[in-house]
């Protein structure tokens, strides 16, 4: 009977999901944002396939996540997690295994097979031949440095002009994107993992647990986000494992107290009651019904999230957090951006205007998400 | 009054998250002594290894931790935050912290006032011109605003209303510090505050000045943050709009203006009425990423410079203050909401 009766709670699940994504669709600045976010994936993508793994070109200059002697490597895991995920969700929506099969078979496509050197855009050597004698050759309006303004600006030999190591602007971004987004997604699915079960423990054990792990998260938000950043990453160290650690202590605490609210207003609902008195358990009921239902504001917040974190990300690097000056990533070379400000501001512009798409791309999304799922404008 | 008991119950509630927020301030700055070291308040470069060390003594730095805390909390409870240890060598931090807290104080009210002129009517068209371009137009608005770096926002308007005017030969902004350097000391400092030293002073040209400097970082800062409060205003007219009370307004013959702005608008503007408090306590702590840009003489341009110097003692008393504007300002906005909306009940 439970087993009938699952499918049947699937199904209804499929069906509501199946109109959530029809409501989605409609909005025009959802589809756009989704197809912005595809692009910069598969940018990442290609990026991470032909980068050699030197200390520039290794743009995903973190090492896999280890735990004690365990050691994974989170692209493959990753890799495993979305696309998985995704290729279940079609089938479930499509109930068609060619759809599935087509999925799996692009994303293989796109993942492992090579890409030819006659196509790639991004010199992966770039980073390293650094060419010392194009440094400083700007000139402009104001100041004038004495040097043929050759090379230099956008739309000459570089598309995005040369930034201040004489490397071409627009290689230097396309390299910092995948790290940027990389690092986006990590903080953001372990601190929602994370929240998402302190949040349930809060609310299902209730009483003092609940009571500590609220205070534990108000003390939290008693700080501005930037401010703790800033002191745990002065405090850790700059490297990039450092500061993504930095981040995801400022970020978890929200998702406790989201999850924990929603979980708290499903908890009371009948259908519960009625699960109670089919005689399943507690646990069963909070990781198989009462979670599922109550994940969607969580994702929506997880969503919006990633183009905050890269927010805070890229400010901690722009303040002057970075590992070293000539790391490709999009606030750091912002950052080198600032210092020759009026003589270049490509130099900001550029990086900073990447930022702006990727961020605006998560967000469309996730604010489009949000309209479809609320309750109060639902039908 | 249950209202009464809420209060004191939040406020009994608040002395323990204060507790605990010293707690993890206190380790943050004084716990990991390879990062911040109390100490360097104390010393010159002149001093000898065992004079040093003699200072360390003294000040008890060489005890536990947990011994260390309470000697801090001890003093901080007396007022006694200890000195700066860069800018300023040896003044007190809350002096040196009142010295810069109302240009924080000023930027911080500029961008509210900013932030609620332009974030309120964005919402308000989104809402009636539901999912029409209208609010296609402020849904991108809203949505570009909190995906923009703010440093990246600052630059661009400096490039813009300070350089390219200047180039361009039009009357350019000002684009760093609160004030003109040759208006330093032109009124007497009573509030601290540049625009209402001016005013008070009777100086229209210094309050001016100080006028113009205040727009873009405030700009800035508004930008970034109208997109929450244009959602929000949306998604609770929105709200507002479906219920009876608007439909029996509109049954009754009442023009479609006044069913919006009397009847419709003040509900609907109530979460928007908490999001502006909280809003502005952030402001307070310091935009530190807007006043490093603009050169703000503010309280978190201060604080950057003091977590890159190790300024340990600096650090914390920032820290705190701003962790307790925030708690207080979180309680004052759930009492207001029971003024404001007679529904809700505690």
């Amino acid at each position: 009977m439970t087993s009938a009766k699952r499918t049947r709670e699937s199904q209804a699940r499929t069906e509501e999901l199946k109109y959530t994504l029809h409501q989605l669709f409609r909005n025009p600045l959802v589809v756009f944002g989704l197809v912005l976010s595809v692009f910069f994936i598969v940018v990442s993508i290609y990026v991470t396939k032909i980068m050699q793994p030197t200390e520039f070109a290794n743009p995903l200059g973190f090492q896999p996540l280890s735990i004690g002697s365990l050691s994974v490597d989170p692209s493959i895991f990753l890799n495993i997690l979305i696309y998985g995920g995704l290729a279940y969700l079609l089938q479930r929506l499509y109930d068609n295994k060619w759809v599935t099969i087509g999925f799996l078979a692009v994303v293989f496509l796109i993942l492992y097979v090579p890409v030819p050197r006659q196509l790639w855009v991004v010199n992966p050597d770039g980073p390293s031949n650094i060419d010392f004698s194009q440094k400083l050759c700007w000139s402009n309006g104001l100041i004038n440095w004495g040097t043929p303004p050759s090379a230099c600006p956008p739309g000459s030999n570089y598309l995005l002009g040369s930034d201040d190591f004489g490397r071409d602007l627009f290689q230097m971004i396309l390299i910092a994107i995948p790290l940027d987004l990389s690092i986006a997604l990590e903080i953001v699915l372990i601190a929602t993992a994370f929240g998402v079960f302190l949040g349930a423990v809060a609310a299902y054990s209730g009483g003092k647990v609940d009571e500590i792990l609220l205070r534990i998260t108000d003390i939290f938000f008693a700080f501005p986000g930037l401010i703790l950043a800033l002191v745990l990453a002065a405090i850790l160290g700059r490297n990039i494992t450092t500061l993504t650690i930095a981040v995801l202590i400022v970020w978890w605490p929200t998702y406790v107290r989201l999850i924990r609210g929603q979980i708290l207003a499903e908890k009371s609902k009948n259908y519960v009651e009625a699960l109670r008195s089919l005689g399943l358990s507690s646990r069963r009921i909070l990781f198989f019904h009462v979670i599922p239902n109550s994940i969607y504001p969580v994702l929506v917040q997880s969503t919006l999230d990633i183009g905050g974190v890269i927010l805070t990300f890229s400010a901690l690097m722009f303040l002057g957090f970075s590992p070293s000056p000539v790391l490709p990533e999009l606030g750091n070379l912002a950052s080198s951006g600032a210092t020759y400000f009026f003589l270049a501001p490509w130099l900001i512009f550029f990086p900073g205007a990447t930022i702006v798409v990727i961020s605006l791309a998560f967000n469309l999304i996730g604010d489009g998400i949000r309209d479809v799922l609320d309750p109060r404008l639902r039908r | 009054m249950r209202t009464i008991e809420y209060v004191i119950r939040r406020l009994i509630l608040m002395v323990f998250v204060l507790f605990g927020v010293s707690l993890v301030v206190f380790y943050l700055t004084h716990g990991v002594p390879s990062a911040w070291d109390p100490v360097t308040a104390f010393i010159n470069p002149k001093m000898s290894a065992a004079q040093i060390q003699a200072i360390r003594v003294q000040h008890g730095f060489n005890q536990p931790l947990y011994i260390q805390y309470f000697y801090w909390l001890r003093d901080a409870l007396q007022g006694n935050w200890g000195h700066t240890g860069n800018e300023a060598l040896g003044q007190p931090v809350t002096y040196i912290f009142s010295l810069r807290f109302p240009y924080t104080v000023e930027l911080a009210v500029a961008a509210t006032i900013l932030t609620v002129g332009i974030g309120i009517p964005l919402g308000i068209v989104s809402a009636l011109k539901n999912n029409k371009l209208p609010d296609h137009v402020s849904r991108i608005v809203a949505l570009t605003g909190y995906s923009t770096p703010a440093y990246w926002f600052g630059f661009v308007l400096q490039l813009v209303f300070f350089y390219y005017f200047a180039i361009w030969g039009l009357p350019n902004l000002p684009s760093h510090g609160a004030l003109a350097q040759t208006l330093d000391g032109a009124v007497p400092r009573t509030t601290g505050i540049p625009i209402l030293d001016g005013l008070l002073g009777g100086n229209l040209a210094y309050a001016w000045d100080a006028f113009l400097h205040v727009i873009l970082p405030a700009f800035t800062l508004a930008f970034i943050s109208l997109g929450y409060l244009a959602r929000i205003v949306r998604a609770s007219m929105l709200e507002v709009l479906r219920q009876d009370y608007i439909i029996l307004a509109r049954s009754k013959g009442l023009r479609e203006r006044v069913v919006i702005y009397r009847h419709a608008l003040r509900n609907a503007l109530i979460p928007a009425a908490t999001l502006t408090g909280l809003f502005l306590a952030g402001l307070l702590g310091g935009a530190i990423i807007t006043e490093f840009i603009f050169a703000w003489p503010g309280v978190g341009q201060l604080s950057l410079v003091a977590v890159f110097a190790g300024d340990a003692n600096f650090v914390a008393y920032y820290t705190l203050v701003i962790a307790l504007i925030i708690i207080v300002a979180n309680l004052v906005v759930d009492v207001l909401y029971v003024f404001l909306d007679p529904r809700i009940k505690y």
